[in-house]
């Protein structure tokens, strides 16, 4: 026997309980790296090369204000904005689907390539968008998920103006970071839905990034004072404005998950505290024999840390599995089901019918959530397409890692140091 | 005939318990020797001192004044690390109530004090071996505690003592827990671990049966030396 032997056998001693800890640091870390990686979607910096040079420009007011298609000389004048484009939020619902589908922007056809130039398509879809007035090119993984393709008429009823629009489908794009909007024609949109006049947004593209602030200066100063003031603003900062819409998403989401690591660290400290103090005679024992304060303590330390690395594996790992290949998530779901069914069974035919139906019910949790992962495999059929990606990345996975040491440490800190000051002859005294 | 070495010489102990503004003497000025393969049998009533004295000598209590010498080493004087160490080397332990630990078969009880040594695993499997022999329980070392009946449980309770080759094995009420086929064996053991071994065994007990294995008996009263 080894001491890592020893440490093994007294940190399972009691399986259910060391099963349940485990699994309450899993579910926990699993969470919080559900949490990291919301936050880290949702806050991401657009990271194409097009939107270290695009500016936004929304009414000041809010950015569901429209603003006067007028303003589009005098931003077109500003020194160093290379081109500009209306970008109109449709709003359309596209057949009967409640909720969240895709968003349609109307925009000047003619500047996709130089203001979203990272939207590829081939060159005969390009200038059949930029041609044909009711036109529409939608994103690849939209047209995926709606099985859309090229030549196929599209009708919207919108929820923002008063009309319903039918589109033929000119191109189908992929490249940017989120190929899942339509685009239109602003034009079209005036004409049939009677807004002539009026735009979401702007849209610029700015010569070189170094222009980028004198810009947004430029363009906030020339509607200074006027009924449409504008904020202009870089993409990113737009984006995280745009997030911030729905409430302060990063203070919501760091007190989930405070929460989270603090409910964590109370029930692995009192866990530790319960598995110690229950064998403190033994302890005593030991201390007896000749092991020495910092031997225990490395004892207790080494078993709570293990079972936080243990939840950690399997907590972050089961995240890390299910986000990326929710089949090889879902094959092990049926592997472990398959082992609990064996083990109830058996633990029925034992007569121990209460945990043998107990573990039944658990066999059939595990295949369900193994099943919703084998039907949904990928992160956009998960969410029904609001995340395209939801990656886990190695920061994601360290933060959990520093939390579970953590817990580990914390959680073994006064257990261990009740001990240290716990004599021989008072260990000895303890009832078992 | 030669004289017999002295092992454990006491000089004035005494220990005092303070409980709050009460103040308890459990041992009051005590003086003895110790002789190397003595089976010392202590026993006395309850409260009387005799475990007390026993946790001394053995380095797992400490005294309030007075020196307890174990081979020319005056144990009071070591830090708890010294101790520690102290205790690894020379003091088996055998308690009432075994205190065996559950997940850990007969043969991983025994080892348990070799994993603070430098000793190879085959030299450790060797020694536990030799150990579990001398008990009786060779063919029940991978047996787990529960598996085992109470006489048993202390068998292997002494090998874990013996296992270091301990120049002094202690024990508090070896017996209490057991029928008295059971106390018989242990007591048997401990016995022979004193007269072929050279061991020098001490033991506290309420039972002059069991105190009659021994070679020497001393009596307690009152944290003092009555005979």
């Amino acid at each position: 026997m080894s001491i890592g032997t020893f440490i093994i056998k007294n940190a399972l001693r009691n399986k259910r309980r060391a099963t349940l800890s485990i699994l309450s640091v899993a579910v926990s870390l699993f969470l919080l790296v559900f949490l990291l990686v919301t936050l880290r979607e949702l806050t991401l910096p657009p990271e194409d090369v097009g939107a270290a040079l695009r500016v936004a420009v929304r009414n000041k007011i809010s950015i569901a204000n429209l603003l006067p298609a007028k303003q589009l000389p005098a931003i077109e004048r500003v020194p160093g904005v290379e081109a500009v484009t209306p970008f109109t939020w449709y709003g359309g619902r596209y057949q009967n689907e409640e909720g969240m589908t895709f968003a349609q922007f109307a925009m000047d056809a003619r500047k996709l390539r130089s203001v979203f130039g990272e939207a590829k398509m081939s060159q005969p879809e390009y200038e059949a968008f930029e041609t044909i007035k009711d036109s529409c090119i939608i994103g690849k993984v939209t047209a995926e998920k709606y099985k859309l393709k090229i030549g196929d008429r599209l009708t919207l009823d919108s929820t923002v103006y008063p009309c319903t629009l039918t589109f033929r489908i000119v191109g189908i794009y992929a490249g940017t970071t989120d190929d899942r909007n339509m685009l239109f024609h602003q034009e079209y949109l005036d004409d049939a839905c009677d807004n002539a006049g009026w735009v979401g947004m702007w849209w610029l593209r700015v010569s070189t990034p170094d222009d980028m602030p004198r810009v947004i200066a430029a363009v906030n100063k020339a509607f200074e004072n006027t009924s449409a003031e504008v904020r202009a603003e870089s993409e990113r900062a737009f984006q995280l404005s745009f997030i911030s819409m729905l409430g302060n998403v990063r203070v919501l989401i760091g007190s989930i998950s405070s929460v989270v690591v603090f409910t964590l660290i109370l029930v692995s400290a009192s866990t530790m505290s319960m598995a110690v103090r229950e064998r403190f005679r033994e302890l005593a024992i030991l201390k007896a024999i000749g092991f020495r304060r910092r031997e225990l303590f490395a004892f207790i330390l080494a078993e709570s840390f293990g079972l936080a690395m243990a939840g950690l594996l399997l907590g972050a790992g089961g995240a890390w599995l299910l986000f990326t290949n929710g089949k090889i998530f879902a094959a092990i779901c049926f592997g472990i089901t398959a082992i609990i069914v064996g083990s109830s069974v058996m633990t029925i035919v034992r007569r121990h019918y209460s945990s043998g139906v107990t573990g039944l019910l658990v066999a059939a949790l595990v295949a369900r959530i193994g099943l919703w992962a084998f039907q949904n495999p990928t992160i956009s059929k998960m969410t029904n397409g609001f995340f395209i990606t939801f990656e886990v990345t190695p920061k994601i996975v360290g933060i959990a890692a520093i939390v579970a040491a953590g817990l580990g440490i914390i959680s073994s800190i006064a257990p261990a140091f009740s001990v240290a000051r716990m004599s021989v002859v008072s260990g000895l005294k303890t009832l078992d | 005939m030669p004289e017999p070495e002295t092992i454990v010489a006491i000089r004035n102990l005494s220990k005092v318990y303070s409980q709050g503004e009460i103040q308890v003497t459990a041992l009051n000025n005590i003086s003895l020797d110790i002789a190397r393969g003595e089976f010392l049998t202590l026993m006395g009533p309850s409260g009387s001192g005799k475990s007390t004295l026993l946790h001394i000598i053995a380095g797992i209590d400490r005294p309030t004044s007075g020196e307890c010498r174990v081979q020319g080493v005056n144990v009071t004087q070591l830090n708890e690390s010294e101790l520690a160490d102290w205790r690894n080397q020379n003091v088996g332990f055998v308690f009432q109530t075994f205190n065996l630990i559950p997940v850990l078969t007969a043969f991983e009880n025994v080892e348990l004090p070799l994993l603070l040594t430098k000793l190879s695993r085959k030299q450790r499997q060797q020694l536990v071996s030799t150990a579990l022999e001398i008990v009786g329980l060779a063919d029940r070392s991978h047996h787990l505690p529960r598996q085992l009946s109470g006489g048993q449980e202390q068998r292997v309770a002494i090998a874990r003592a013996l296992v270091t080759d301990p120049s002094l094995v202690v024990a508090d009420e070896p017996t209490g827990n057991l029928d008295s086929h059971s106390a018989q064996e242990v007591l048997t053991v401990l016995q022979s671990l004193s007269r072929t071994a050279n061991k020098t065994v001490i033991m506290v007990t309420h039972d002059p049966k069991a105190a009659a294995y021994g070679s020497r008996s001393i009596h307690l009263e009152k944290g003092e030396l009555s005979n």
